[in-house]
């Protein structure tokens, strides 16, 4: 089985990876300053005090013993105890994931949508005329180089002076009501999938223009093919193998890295939780957070390369 | 199709309009960056110098703030804090991810394996939820900047460096100086070093602009650069408490920073064109 040689080391390397970031994680909280006992219980702490936190908490193991128990502890659902709350993190965690998937969903469809026809449409026109620089690279220089923070103040003085119809905060669930919950996240999800569409476009540009120097398109063209069904049939399809391993990447950092854009327009999503963590100092949240971003970004490259296998009859064959 | 013959004979690529603007911009930027303490643009941190949250003027270009310092040098003061702090990240990083690249491709076997699994490990971290981690180990500051901003480019430089090792490593000279008794280091210093120098500048441009998105967006939050010291993204931030009554604030530094951010881009743009024209995008 070919697709099993192929894929086989590439989940075995993911799962090598998800263990080198759970290792990671792990010795970033005890490198806190003060250590758990210090946080939990204050600045004041009894040395009475602090053992019976050790004992409670496993401190007084060694730190493998301490991290085997943590990440089954995980295994079980179990992610660690807001300080601020006592609730469990991964339950708020898991109300607010589908806010922040949302949200990615909103910017990868509007990042799509826009830059991959105008990265075929850039790549073929600069392929086909001498045009080395064309509306795709002054579109793709820009996009990349606006910060989300920038454009999205900026889309916050606009339509706060002129409300129009897009509402800046005030979030309301998608199931209470969809339109209201699309007034509020339109604004930040246009702002996350600027730099998606800067991105996707270059790839998308890149890749039609190498296989439009492949033989097959010659040949195509001596057969007398006409254009649009050689973009069609030969370009659009080989094109969109290397936009997939992008989208996937971009998909992963939408899906944990949304923390400015969350900060900027109060979603309550996964990437505000964090930050709000961090500022109470809750450091159960940040670790829970960070970790699960990790998990999620390193699964959704690992289900890009089976996808890019799928799509690719190639890949399974040259390995 | 005639694009086909047009790709045949094409040359090399020559400057045009989106490099030069790239270059002057970015010439310009640097050289507030670096003189502008000495220019006569006002004093950064003097309160009072005109009336609170003042629109801009002949006197004050950029406006005030909310007491009363004049924008202006506070922005080019950010510039200088921006370019600075991503620049001395990004050339520690570049310096660790090049010798550990170097080390991995011609090492290989265990070496390779580690290396390429550390890359990937570091890659996984979003770079500003990793930013939370570490503001929250090592506290809100420069320091912390400069972590995340490494943490998120040396893959970067480890996986081009690694790849363009192995393709050199094979080689004919490498094997000779091999056989003449050079010891592994010089190998690395001397022969390959040399090889992978391209890839490195080109990979330097782009991790610099990726370096200053995140300083600023680190410093957008208030973890970054820390009052009275100003980065664009802490301009940014205290710019956004007063965005609809003075919104000269975030769109100044706003600008000038996407405006310092896109000439990096559009440089490196350059020389990858200029060092690499056969890769990324090689027909048109």
């Amino acid at each position: 089985m070919r697709l099993a040689t192929y894929l086989l080391p590439r989940v075995l390397a993911a799962l090598v990876t998800l263990l080198g970031v759970s290792v990671l994680v792990f010795l970033s909280l005890r490198l806190l300053p003060g250590g758990y006992a210090d946080i939990l219980l204050g600045p004041f702490v009894t040395p009475e005090a602090r053992a019976v936190i050790a004992q409670r908490y496993g401190l007084d193991q060694p730190l493998v013993v301490q991290y085997l128990r943590w990440v089954w502890a995980m295994l079980g659902g179990d992610f660690g105890v807001s300080m601020v709350t006592q609730r469990p993190v991964i339950d708020e965690l898991l109300r607010r994931a589908p806010v922040t998937l949302q949200l990615a969903l909103i910017a990868l469809v509007l990042a799509l949508a826009v830059g991959y026809p105008l990265g075929v449409l850039s790549g073929v026109r600069a392929a086909s005329r001498r045009k080395r620089r064309d509306f795709g690279r002054v579109i793709g220089a820009m996009g990349a180089s606006v910060p989300d923070f920038v454009l999205g103040s900026v889309l916050i003085f606009v339509f706060s002076v002129w409300s129009l119809w897009f509402r800046v905060g005030g979030y309301v669930p998608l199931g209470v009501d969809p339109v209201g919950n699309l007034r509020t996240m339109l604004l930040p999800g246009l702002t996350l999938s600027v730099f998606g569409v800067a991105l996707i476009l270059r790839t998308t540009r890149d890749a039609v223009l190498r296989v439009m120097t492949e033989p097959h398109i010659t040949a195509a063209v001596a057969r007398g093919a006409s254009p649009g069904a050689i973009i069609r049939r030969h370009i659009l399809r080989n094109a969109a193998i290397p936009v997939v391993t992008v989208v996937a990447t971009y998909f992963g950092f939408l899906l944990g890295g949304a923390v400015i854009v969350e900060v900027l327009f109060s979603v309550p999503g996964v990437g505000l939780y964090i930050f709000n963590g961090l500022l109470n100092r809750d450091y159960a949240i940040v670790q829970a957070g960070v970790l699960l971003a990790a998990m999620v970004f390193i699964t959704i490259n690992m289900l890009a390369d089976v996808l890019y296998a799928l799509i690719d009859p190639r890949v399974g064959v040259s390995r | 199709m005639s694009g086909l013959a047009r790709i045949a004979r094409r040359g090399r690529p020559r400057p045009n309009g989106l490099t030069i603007f790239g270059v002057v911009t970015l010439g310009c930027l640097l050289f507030l960056g670096v003189f502008g303490p000495w220019l006569p643009l006002g004093d950064p941190s003097r309160i009072a110098a005109g009336p609170r949250l003042d629109a801009p003027s002949a006197q004050f270009l950029f406006g005030t703030d909310e007491l009363g310092r004049n924008f202006l040098p506070r922005v080019v003061q950010g510039i200088r804090s921006t370019f600075l702090l991503s620049a001395v990240a990004v050339a520690i990083t570049a310096v660790i991810g090049t010798l550990l690249g170097m080390a991995a491709g011609y090492l290989g076997r265990h070496t390779d394996q580690i290396v390429a699994r550390g890359a990937d490990i570091l890659f996984a971290f979003p770079a500003l939820v990793a930013g939370l981690l570490v503001a929250a180990i090592m506290g809100p500051g420069q320091a912390s900047a400069i972590t995340v901003i490494s943490i998120a480019t040396l893959p970067l430089f480890i996986r081009v460096v690694r790849s363009v090792t192995l393709g050199v490593a094979g080689r004919g000279f490498v094997t000779a100086a091999e056989v003449a008794g050079a010891s592994t280091l010089r190998v690395m210093l001397v022969h390959l070093l040399p090889n992978v120098m391209g890839a490195v500048i080109v990979q330097l441009t782009y991790a610099l602009s990726i370096g200053m998105i995140i300083e600023s967006g680190l410093s957008f939050l208030g973890l970054g650069v820390q009052p009275p010291n100003a980065s664009l993204g802490s301009l940014l931030r205290q710019g956004s408490a007063y965005l609809t009554i003075a919104p000269w604030m975030v769109l100044s530094s706003g600008v000038v920073l996407s405006l310092a951010i896109m000439s990096v881009n559009l440089v490196g743009d350059a020389v990858r064109d200029a060092l690499e024209p056969l890769k990324g995008r090689p027909l048109t």
